[in-house]
C-alpha cells in the first residue's frame, strides 16, 4: 500500500466522520434512549416502562393524571368528577378536544376505550389496576360519561389514570402498534430500531417546545451514559449508580421503587411475631445501604411517601441484635422450633447488587443463630413463590421483591400483600382482612388514616414483612434540556414538560 | 453437483422438521408466559383469558397438530410481543446480521490468510512474533469488553465514530472491528499452522529448486493447498455469527436476529423463537452448501 493511498483512505474516514457528526437535528429535535425496546405500542400496556414511556401523555392520555408530589387525581381528558353513588362515577370531559386521525374526543369514544380494555380481545395489562370490577360506561351526553362499577369504587379518579383514550378507529378486537390519542405528539414510525414522535398541530394545550422526539434504545447503561454524553442522545432514564458520574447531568430521583422481603408466615418459626421481629432487628441496615447507594432512603413500610397512606412518622426498624438473639431465646424457650432451616430466597437481576444484599443479610442472620440458607432463582422460577398459588412442598421461607406503586394510593399495595386472597399475601388474619376492607371503602382524609394504621400495624405489632429501601433511580439529562426526572419517571416521560435552554 | 445439492436439500429438509418439532416442544416446556406479560397483579381470569386469546389453553399435542397445519400454508404464527407475524419479525431482523457477519468475515478471512501465510513463510520472525501474540489477544479477548473499550475510546475519548446504532458507514466501523478480532484470530493460528506444513512438503522443494519466485510459492502454491482447513474453520465461525452475534448486536444497538432469538427465548414469544431459528437454520445450510462447493473449486480431487 503506498503513501497516497492511505492518505487517501486517512482522508475519507475522516471525512465521513464530519459526515457523522453533521447530522445534528434541529435544536428543537431530540433523542431519547432507553434501555429496552419496546415490545409494540399498544396503548393499553402503557403501565409497563417502556411503551409508558413513549406513549403515555405524548401519544395517548389518560382521563385522570397522578400528581406527582400530592399522588392526587388531577384533570386530564376528563375535567370533573363526581360520585353518585358508591358504586357510580359521573366524569366532565375536556372540549375541544380532537384525535390524531381527526375524530373527535366526546364520551362514545371514552366508552370505546373502556370497552376495549376490558372486553378480553387484546392483552390489556392496564386494566389489571381495576382488579375484579366490571365496568358499565355509559354515555350520558356528548361529553359527560357516567362509569357504573359492580364493586365500590372510591378511588376511580386515580385507576383512570390508567385510561388511555384511544380514537373509536382503533381495532377493538386486535392489538395495535400504530396508536391514535389526542396527545402532543403522533406516532410517525415504528420500527426495529427506532420511535418517532412529531408534535400534532391541533393539540388542545400549550404548544410543547419539543418538535420531534426519536427513541432508541441500549440496554448497556454504560453506552445509553456515552450517547448523552457525546451529544448522540438528550436523556436516558435508569443508568446504573456507577455511571453516574457527572452532578451536572446525573439526577437521582425516589422512582417509588421499594425493596423488601416477604416473611412467609404459614411455617414455623416464621409464624411467631417475635422471630419476625428478630429478622427485621439482625441487619446493619448502615452497612446494607452501602449495597444500595448514598440516596437510596431506609423504608418501613411498602410505599413512597407521597402515596396516599403512607406514614412520615412510622420508623423503620434499627440495628439491635442484641435484642435480637433475646427474642429469639425467648421464642426457644417458648417451643417455637427457632433451629428449623429457613430458605432465603432470591431473584437474580432483580435490582444491581441483588445477590450480595441476600448474601450480607445471610449472614447477619445466621449471626444472631438462625439457620437461614439462601437460594437465588430465575424471575420464572422466582414469580411460582411470588404469587398464589405457591409451590407445594415449600417450608419457612424469605422471599426478595422489590414493589413499585407509583399510583397515587396504597390500594395497589395493601391488599395483594396483606389480605388473606391477596395474590402475594402469605397471612391470613380476619381481623386485618376486616381492618383492610373498610380502608378501601373509605375516602378523603379516613382513608389515609385507616391506611397508615394499617402499615403501622403490620410493621410494629405483626412484623409481616422485612422493608429494606426505597430506591433511587439515575436518569442522565443532556445539557440542552430543561427537565429533571421525578416519581412517575419509570412510567411515563412526558414531552411536553421538557424545556430547551437557550 | 446439482444431485448433490439436491440430496442435501432433502435431507435438510428433515432434519429442519425434526429441528422445529424439538423447537416447540422444549420451548413449551420452559413455562407459562403469561406470567411475563401479564401485571403481576393479573387476576386468574385475565390470565386464561390470555392463554384463550393466544392458542396456550389447548392441549399440547393440539397445539403441535395446529403448528404443523399452519406452517403448510405458510403461517408462521403470531409474535406475542410486537403483535404481528412471526416470520416478518425474524426476517426483518436477519438481514442486518447477515451484512455484518459477511463483511466482518470476509475481512477477517482476508486479512487472517495475508498475516497467517506471511508468518508462516517466516517463522519465528519479529513479524510471526506479533502476529502470533495479536491475534492469541484478538481470539480470547471478551467481545463485551472489548466493544466497550473501543466506545470510550474512539467515541467518548477522541469522538471519532458514533458510540452505537445504524445510519451512517462510521456506525459499521466498531461493530465489524469488534465482530471480526475473534473469527481473525483463530484463522491467523489455523492459516500458520497448515501453511508451515505446506511449506515443508516436497512440491515446495521441488518448486524452489525449479527457482521459483518465493511469492508464487508461498500465495500461489502452498496457500492454496493449506485453504481446505481453514475454510473449514471460517465456515464454522461463519454459522456462528450468522446465528447471531449477541453481544456486539446489543452493545452497538444492531437490530439482528442473534439479540431477537435470545430477547424471545427470554420473553417465551414461541412463534418467533420457532421462525429464527427457521431463518439461521435455512440460512446455515446455504453457507454449507457453499463451503461444500468451495471445496470442490479448491481441491479438483473432490468429487460429490
Amino acid at each position: 500500500m503506498t503513501i497516497k493511498s492511505v492518505h487517501l483512505i486517512a482522508g475519507v474516514i475522516l471525512a465521513a466522520s464530519f459526515a457523522g457528526h453533521a447530522t445534528a437535528q434541529n435544536a428543537s429535535e431530540i433523542n431519547i434512549v432507553l434501555p429496552e425496546q419496546p415490545a409494540n405500542l399498544e396503548p393499553c400496556g402503557t403501565i409497563i416502562t417502556n411503551v409508558g414511556q413513549i406513549l403515555s401523555r405524548n401519544v395517548v392520555e389518560p382521563l385522570t393524571i397522578i400528581d406527582p408530589k400530592s399522588g392526587q387525581a388531577v384533570p386530564g381528558l376528563a375535567t370533573e368528577w363526581t360520585q353518585t353513588d358508591p358504586n357510580t362515577w359521573q366524569l366532565k370531559l375536556r372540549e375541544g378536544v380532537t384525535f390524531h386521525d381527526g375524530a373527535p374526543f366526546n364520551a362514545e369514544a371514552v366508552k370505546f376505550s373502556i370497552e376495549r380494555m376490558t372486553s378480553g380481545k387484546v392483552t390489556c395489562s392496564n386494566i389489571a389496576k381495576f382488579g375484579a370490577a366490571n365496568l358499565t360506561v355509559t354515555a350520558l351526553d356528548d361529553l359527560t360519561v357516567e362509569i357504573k362499577s359492580d364493586t365500590p369504587q372510591p378511588i376511580l379518579p386515580t385507576l383512570l389514570s390508567v385510561v388511555m383514550v384511544v380514537s373509536p378507529n382503533t381495532p377493538l378486537d386486535e392489538a395495535v402498534n400504530d396508536p391514535v390519542g389526542t396527545g402532543p405528539f403522533k406516532l410517525a414510525s415504528f420500527t426495529q430500531q427506532t420511535v418517532v414522535l412529531e408534535s400534532f398541530n391541533d393539540y388542545w394545550g400549550e404548544k410543547p417546545a419539543i418538535s420531534k422526539a426519536t427513541y432508541v434504545w441500549r440496554p448497556e447503561s454504560s453506552i445509553r451514559a456515552a450517547m448523552v454524553q457525546t451529544g448522540e442522545a438528550d436523556l436516558t432514564p435508569s443508568i446504573a449508580i456507577q455511571d453516574a458520574t457527572n452532578p451536572d447531568t446525573d439526577f437521582a430521583y425516589l422512582n417509588s421503587e421499594t425493596t423488601a422481603l416477604r416473611i412467609d408466615a404459614g411455617f414455623a418459626p416464621l409464624d411467631d411475631v417475635r422471630v419476625r421481629k428478630a429478622l427485621n432487628l439482625a441487619i446493619d441496615w448502615e452497612g446494607l445501604a452501602q449495597l444500595f447507594g448514598d440516596d437510596a432512603q431506609r423504608a418501613s413500610q411498602m410505599v413512597v411517601a407521597g402515596i396516599n397512606g403512607h406514614d412520615d412518622e412510622l420508623a423503620a426498624w434499627t440495628y439491635d441484635p442484641e435484642q435480637a438473639r433475646s427474642l429469639i431465646a425467648e421464642a426457644r424457650a417458648a417451643g417455637v422450633p427457632v433451629d428449623t432451616e429457613i430458605e432465603l430466597i432470591g431473584r437474580n437481576g432483580i435490582y444491581p447488587n441483588g445477590t450480595e444484599a441476600m448474601e450480607a443479610m445471610m449472614a447477619m442472620w445466621q449471626d444472631v443463630g438462625l439457620n437461614v440458607t439462601l437460594t437465588m432463582l430465575d424471575v420464572n422460577d422466582w414469580l411460582r413463590y411470588l404469587q398464589k398459588p405457591f409451590p407445594d412442598g415449600r417450608g419457612p421461607n424469605l422471599l426478595q421483591m422489590m414493589h413499585d406503586n407509583n399510583k397515587g394510593d396504597a390500594a395497589f399495595t395493601i391488599p395483594i400483600f396483606y389480605t388473606s386472597e391477596g395474590s402475594y399475601s402469605t397471612v391470613s388474619d380476619p381481623a386485618l382482612d376486616k381492618e383492610i376492607a373498610d380502608a378501601l371503602a373509605a375516602t378523603g382524609e379516613d382513608r389515609t388514616t385507616k391506611f397508615q394504621a394499617i402499615f403501622n400495624k403490620v410493621h410494629d405489632e405483626l412484623a409481616l414483612d422485612i422493608p429494606m429501601f426505597h430506591m433511587i433511580g439515575y436518569t442522565r439529562v443532556g445539557t440542552r434540556l430543561d427537565w429533571k426526572p421525578d416519581i412517575t419517571t419509570n412510567s411515563e416521560i412526558p414531552l411536553a414538560n421538557i424545556g430547551l435552554k437557550n | 453437483m446439482l444431485g448433490y445439492i439436491s440430496r442435501r436439500a432433502y435431507h435438510s429438509i428433515i432434519s429442519l422438521i425434526g429441528l422445529l418439532t424439538l423447537v416447540f416442544f422444549l420451548t413449551r416446556l420452559t413455562g407459562d408466559p403469561s406470567a411475563l406479560y401479564l401485571p403481576l397483579d393479573s387476576s386468574l381470569e385475565a390470565r386464561a383469558a390470555f392463554a384463550r386469546l393466544n392458542g396456550l389453553d389447548q392441549p399440547i399435542h393440539v397445539q403441535f397438530l395446529q403448528y404443523l397445519q399452519n406452517l403448510l400454508s405458510l403461517d408462521f404464527g403470531q409474535s406475542l410481543r410486537q403483535n404481528r407475524s412471526a416470520i416478518e419479525v425474524a426476517l426483518e431482523a436477519f438481514p442486518a446480521t447477515l451484512k455484518l457477519a459477511v463483511v466482518a468475515m470476509t475481512l477477517a478471512t482476508a486479512l487472517a490468510i495475508l498475516v497467517g501465510a506471511l508468518a508462516a513463510a517466516r517463522p519465528r520472525s519479529l513479524f510471526d512474533r506479533i502476529a502470533g501474540l495479536v491475534s492469541l489477544a484478538g481470539a480470547s479477548m471478551p467481545d463485551f469488553w472489548i466493544a466497550i473499550v473501543g466506545i470510550l475510546v474512539f467515541a467518548v475519548g477522541f469522538g471519532l465514530l458514533p458510540t452505537s446504532g445504524t445510519g451512517t458507514g462510521l456506525h459499521w466501523i466498531m461493530p465489524i472491528a469488534v465482530l471480526m478480532l475473534r473469527p481473525f484470530g483463530l484463522l491467523v493460528q489455523v492459516v500458520r499452522g497448515t501453511m508451515i506444513s505446506a511449506l515443508a512438503s516436497p512440491y515446495i522443494k521441488t518448486a524452489q529448486a525449479k527457482g521459483m519466485k518465493r511469492r508464487k510459492i508461498i500465495f500461489g502454491h502452498a496457500l492454496r493447498n493449506s485453504l481446505l482447513p481453514v475454510i473449514t474453520v471460517a465456515g464454522d465461525l461463519a454459522t456462528g455469527l450468522i446465528n447471531g452475534a449477541v453481544v456486539v448486536e446489543t452493545i452497538f444497538g444492531w437490530p439482528g436476529i442473534g439479540k431477537l432469538m435470545i430477547d424471545s427465548i427470554i420473553q417465551r414469544d414461541f412463534a418467533v423463537v420457532q421462525s429464527t431459528i427457521l431463518v439461521t437454520a435455512v440460512a446455515i445450510f446455504i453457507v454449507n452448501i457453499a463451503i461444500d462447493v468451495l471445496y470442490v473449486t479448491l481441491d479438483p480431487r473432490i468429487r460429490y
